[in-house]
């Protein structure tokens, strides 16, 4: 009988925990759910004096899905997704052979290289959009979309640093163990890194994935030729927030 | 680590192989190379147009309509999606892939001259044209309106086809603004305050600030370098100050019925109902429409005091033009081909499409065209309406000189409005860094 | 451990019998010492392999020496001549009038020779460096076969690829991609920076040309450009890593203590909160700044609820709006976008935190709270050091970033924000401009890439010393050894 007043404060001490965090998630998404809300909404434009529409209806979204013209919503998100998905999985692949690089295998050029690594990290992104562009240019993939994939994943090996952080809590017994077994270092990676990793690996995916959807920058620059039936996702949401949230007009 | 570096030169330099291939002067634009010395019948002639998203499918009309015009041609014309107002930045970014014709906002003329993506429309041109729409040059001026021609005009030379008019003027609704109290600031703020209703226009702009001090006679101009002179901070020919023009300014901004806008929210501020009348454009008519009832009026720009003396509302005019890219494959047609879209068949067929004001001087007297609220409008500004010519560095510190004048951060006293006067005029008319 | 056996052994296991592992003594060891077949290997590259029978290596190495051969004289040599100058063939056209298209003539396009130069360097230092180390190799294949080692055959070369030089075959993509889409457009732009591309001067129309230090005096204040220039530079350059500061730290803290409460034990459901976290990242960045953007604008939602709240309870009277400038004025706006981000970003260092914390050595936290330690004390001095050393470097790349934060910052303010004060708008410049937001500005709105390009680098060079510093104070000591 004594647990009683044990139980009773931690009881306040949990629902104030609890209560906390719905606090915390229902500010988290509240601009979420008033996007859903106005996806709802009948009203075309920006209503600013109401947080739930005044007129519910499905117009937004049918016609969202019905291409016309210029929005074709279907067609960017095919090719949004098949940019991320090739964009993940060469990204993933840089981004563990980096780390599996720096992290297990011992060579000479091995701190020069991280610390150019480093140095390289410091440079801004949207300084050498030009030069990306006209060395596309020059390989003829402008307004192609291996032309954003390689944007999107060709230096991703640069960003190993968490994955490096992760491999280096793994214990450097497993890969003694497999030597003497015999495995070369190809093997050790395949075969036992590998599966060890799964939370860095999801991360990474999750993370190279959803680049593509939310770069809109490049992908208005590399695609311009005005097909909007190549844009992707971010190109057309961009042009569409662009004309619905600030009408500009002439 | 030689490996590396052995493996890594053997794939760069097999990507500049494949660049060296494909990198010739003149890069790919979608035509086909025929051989020279055809006048036309043989070979396709590849052209890409771009035209703002609304237009999407009239030009798809318009482009049949031509194909049909020059039967003798094969075409293969793909027409893409870019904004008239952004135009400029996507082009400069990269001229030879942009688009062989382009409709864009007359305001970006002088950069994309600078920057070589306009042709120049000169004798040759001319020529060819006679040659195929058996038109000249000379008759494409004298159909379209005066102020279109000059705003399409750079140092003597025509360089794009005009279109459509686009400047701004005012919407108001009639059950609370009548036409008198209309015409003056003044009784236009109170009469808005007595119907608990607000005048809205947008100061931070150097579309819309400009008005002011052309009205009263001041300048800007864009030099040859670049660079931009500027006259506000002094007198203008018709005896008015910059600081005079400034505080009345302040004063309509200081009113409580006057809403300063934000660029590009017209429609929005509109929609919500509580504007009585808005200095806005075409663009707006529909909206207006809606909320005002279609007995909504369209007029001038209301004229203020500056000192004794009462300054007309003035505007700037601007007017959206067909250009064509100067690095295009096939000069030539693509010159057609912005001549057909911007005739006057093509410009009624926009107005019945778009209700966009056709430049054309026989399109806008046709008694339905003139009729049109926003060809009233402009029609009634256009005694009042500038060309503007202004360089890289007028608009940011015009926007924010605009800003500062709505929020009524410049004190209203003569000391104080020089200052900022002479503080904007030395950023604008900065040379370029 | 060294083996002095006979028995064949791959060649790099025995490096150090046949080097000293200094690669500029191997070379000089190399050429002076060297067979007749090593010196030749400096003309041709195969001489040395063929030599010692490997010809598999010999046929390699010439065929790359051939192609880079090709490459020069077929491709390089057209732009690297004109590199000094960067063109002076300006560009003119004429019109034909049968064939209806316009000729030009063979001009110089600055940019592409620029481009194309400095991909010609790079390629050539990268062979310059296979040469040398080549002649290496040849030199210990020599010693090598004087000692009576074994010389490896082409299958167990390419054998060591997978073991002991697992780690070249790992990074030769990976530094292929970083290379051609990192370091050359860097190495352009840096250039750029020396030069006078912007408006007036823009390839294909008009040539640019190598101006030095010009720009760099002119963004410092002098050359008789605006004053204005400097005193924009060095606000938002104050901005910018008060930005960083904050921008970093918020998020990193709120990223731990939110994982760290969600992880409680006690806490139910801790799936299904984290899920609803996670939802605020899977809606695209530039989405959801944008709606925000709305959320919080003056006459927007937020004020409206805010209005609609306080009339309710009496606090304003009926009729009057509250309309704060959370986006428009400058003090407001700076708190709001600074509150904005870590609604951004708390998720998803929340998310790096709970991975982090599932290695998080539990049996230290178990003994820490048997000897009667709680829970602050748990999180100060065994968590946080775990958690710091784990995401340490992260950290500071990610302040790094956080100056870099281009998204957050123009997408919140780019159409809303207007500045009041002159002398930044003289420069296009605002108050809540980062030094990169300035530079976009710079080079999409009014072409001007070469001050783009000076701001660039010197926001590398801030960069740079932050990182520096911060790592010489992390690493003082080398701890990945620690947690193994």
């Amino acid at each position: 009988m004594e647990k009683k007043p044990i139980n009773t404060k931690q009881l306040v001490k949990d629902i104030f925990r609890h209560v906390f965090i719905v606090l915390m998630v229902a500010v988290w998404l509240v601009p979420i759910v008033w996007l859903v809300a106005t996806s709802f909404s009948a009203y075309n434009g920006r209503d600013m004096t109401n947080f739930f529409p005044q007129e519910w209806s499905l117009i937004q979204y049918q016609k969202l899905f019905t291409p016309d013209t210029v929005a074709n919503f279907p067609a960017w998100f095919m090719n949004t997704f098949k940019v991320a998905c090739a964009c993940c999985v060469v990204s993933t692949l840089f981004t563990l052979m980096v780390a599996y690089a720096t992290s297990f295998c011992d060579f000479k050029s091995r701190k020069p290289l991280m610390n150019l690594a480093v140095i390289l990290n410091l440079f801004p992104g949207v300084l050498s959009m030009i030069a990306v562009y006209f060395i596309l240019k020059a390989l003829g993939l402008t307004n192609t979309h291996l032309g954003l994939i390689l944007v999107y994943s060709a230096a991703s090996g640069l960003g190993y640093l968490i994955a490096k952080g992760f491999f280096d809590t793994v214990p450097r017994a497993l890969c003694e163990a497999a030597k003497l077994d015999g495995a070369s270092q190809a093997r050790t990676f395949i075969s036992v890194i590998i599966p060890l990793s799964k939370p860095i690996i999801v991360y990474t995916i999750i993370s190279s994935f959803l680049v593509p959807w939310m770069d809109f920058v490049y992908a208005k620059m590399i695609m311009n030729s005005g097909i909007s039936d190549m844009w992707t996702v971010s190109i057309g949401l961009y042009n569409m927030l662009d004309k619905a949230l600030i009408n500009q007009c002439h | 680590m030689k490996k590396i570096l052995a493996m890594a030169l053997a794939l760069v330099m097999l990507f500049s192989m494949a660049a060296c291939s494909s990198n010739t002067p003149t890069p790919s634009n979608g035509s086909n190379e025929g051989q020279p010395g055809n006048q036309g019948s043989g070979e396709t002639v590849s052209l890409r147009v771009w035209g703002a998203e609304e237009d999407q499918a009239l030009l798809k009309d318009l482009v049949e309509k031509f194909k049909q015009a020059y039967p003798d041609q094969t075409f293969d014309i793909q027409i893409g999606v870019e904004s008239e107002s952004k135009a400029k930045d996507d082009i400069l970014t990269d001229v030879t892939a942009a688009a062989d014709v382009f409709a864009f906002a007359c305001d970006q003329l002088p950069d994309l001259v600078a920057a070589g993506a306009l042709l120049k429309l000169d004798e040759n041109m001319d020529a060819a044209l006679q040659n195929y729409a058996k038109k000249s040059l000379d008759d494409v001026k004298n159909e379209n309106s005066q102020g279109s021609v000059g705003s399409a005009t750079l140092d003597g030379s025509l360089y794009a086809f005009p279109f459509s008019a686009d400047g701004y003027f005012m919407f108001y609704d009639p059950s609370v603004i009548s036409a008198d109290q209309a015409k003056s600031w003044d009784t236009l703020l109170d009469a808005a305050q007595s119907g608990g209703k607000k005048v809205g226009m947008t100061l931070a702009s150097g579309w819309y600030l400009a008005g002011f001090y052309y009205g009263a006679g001041f300048t800007t101009a864009l030099n040859a370098d670049g660079t931009t002179s500027m006259d506000w901070n002094g007198t203008s020919p018709s005896g008015v100050t910059g600081t005079q023009v400034t505080q009345a300014a302040l004063k309509i901004a200081a009113h409580p019925a006057f809403m300063p806008v934000v660029d590009g929210d017209s429609s929005n501020q509109l929609k919500s109902g509580s504007l009585c009348a808005i200095i806005s454009g075409c663009w707006d008519s529909q909206v207006a429409a809606e909320k005002w009832g279609e007995g909504y009026m369209a007029c001038r720009l209301p004229s203020f005091m500056a000192g004794d003396k009462e300054v007309p509302g003035g505007a700037v005019a601007s007017y959206k033009l067909m250009g064509v890219n100067a690095h295009s494959k096939n000069t030539g047609w693509a010159m057609l081909l912005a001549e057909f879209l911007s005739n006057e068949e093509s410009q009624v067929a926009r107005y019945t499409a778009r209700q966009l004001p056709p430049t054309n001087i026989a399109a806008a007297s046709d008694p339905a065209v003139a009729a049109d609220k926003g060809v009233v409008g402009l029609a009634d500004q256009s005694e009042n309406a500038y060309l503007q010519s202004a360089g890289g560095k007028y608009w940011d510190p015009v926007k924010s000189f605009g800003e500062q004048i709505a929020q009524g951060t410049i004190k209203s006293d003569d000391a104080s409005v020089q200052a900022a006067l002479d503080d904007l005029v030395a950023g604008v008319t900065a040379p370029l860094s | 451990m060294k083996a002095n056996t006979m028995a064949p052994k791959p060649v790099s296991l025995e490096r150090d019998l046949t080097s000293s592992g200094h690669f500029f003594s191997d070379l000089r060891t190399a050429v002076v010492k060297g067979d007749a077949f090593v010196k030749l290997s400096l003309l041709w590259w195969g001489a040395g392999y063929a030599r010692r029978k490997q010809f598999f290596k010999a046929a390699v190495m010439t065929l790359l020496e051939a192609a880079v051969i090709w490459f020069t004289v077929a491709f390089a040599f057209q732009y690297v001549p004109k590199f000094g100058t960067l063109g002076t063939v300006q560009a003119e056209q004429i019109f034909n009038m049968e064939t209806m298209k316009t000729e030009w003539n063979n001009y110089d396009d600055s940019f592409q020779i620029l481009l194309f130069s400095v991909l010609s360097f790079v390629v050539w230092i990268t062979a310059v460096a296979v040469m040398l180390k080549n002649m290496v190799n040849v030199y210990q294949l020599q010693r090598r076969e004087e000692l009576g080692l074994h010389i490896n055959t082409f299958k167990e070369d390419v054998g060591t690829y997978l073991n002991e030089k697992f780690h070249i075959t790992l990074l030769s993509l990976p530094v292929l991609g970083v290379v051609m889409f990192n370091v050359i457009p860097l190495l352009i732009l840096i250039l750029v920076a020396f030069t006078n591309y912007d408006q007036q001067h823009m390839p294909p129309t008009a040539l640019f040309t190598w101006t030095g230090l010009t720009n760099f005096i002119n963004l410092f204040g002098g050359g008789g450009l605006t004053l204005t220039f400097g005193y924009s530079f060095a606000r938002v350059l104050v901005w910018t890593l008060v930005w960083a500061v904050f921008a970093t730290f918020t998020t990193y803290f709120g990223g731990i203590l939110l994982s760290l409460f969600l992880n409680n034990k006690r806490t139910k459901l801790p799936k299904l909160w984290r899920a609803l976290f996670i939802v605020t990242i899977a809606v695209p960045q530039f989405v959801s700044l944008l709606l925000v953007r709305n959320f919080f604008a003056d006459n927007g939602i937020f004020n409206g609820m805010l209005t609609s709240a306080a009339t309710a309870l009496g606090i304003i009277a009926e009729g009057t709006t509250l309309n704060f400038p959370w986006l428009t004025a400058p003090g407001w706006a700076h708190v709001t976008i600074v509150l904005i981000n870590i609604w951004i970003g708390v998720p998803y260092q929340m998310l790096i935190a709970t991975g982090v914390l599932t290695n998080l050595p539990v049996d230290q936290i178990e003994s820490s709270r048997i000897d009667g330690a709680n829970a602050c004390q748990t999180f100060r001095y065994i968590t946080m050091p775990y958690v710091l050393f784990v995401t340490g470097p992260a950290l500071v790349t990610d302040f790094v970033k956080n100056i870099n934060n281009f998204n957050v910052i123009y997408l919140l303010t780019q159409d809303v924000y207007t500045t009041t004060n002159q002398a930044l708008a003289n420069s296009q410049a605002t108050e809540v401009d980062l030094l990169v937001t300035w530079l976009f500005r710079l080079t999409q709105d009014y072409y001007n890439y070469k001050m783009a390009s000076v701001i660039g680098i010197a926001v590398f060079v801030i960069c740079a010393v932050f990182t520096l510093v911060a790592f010489n104070f992390m690493l003082s000591g080398d701890k990945e050894g620690v947690y193994n």
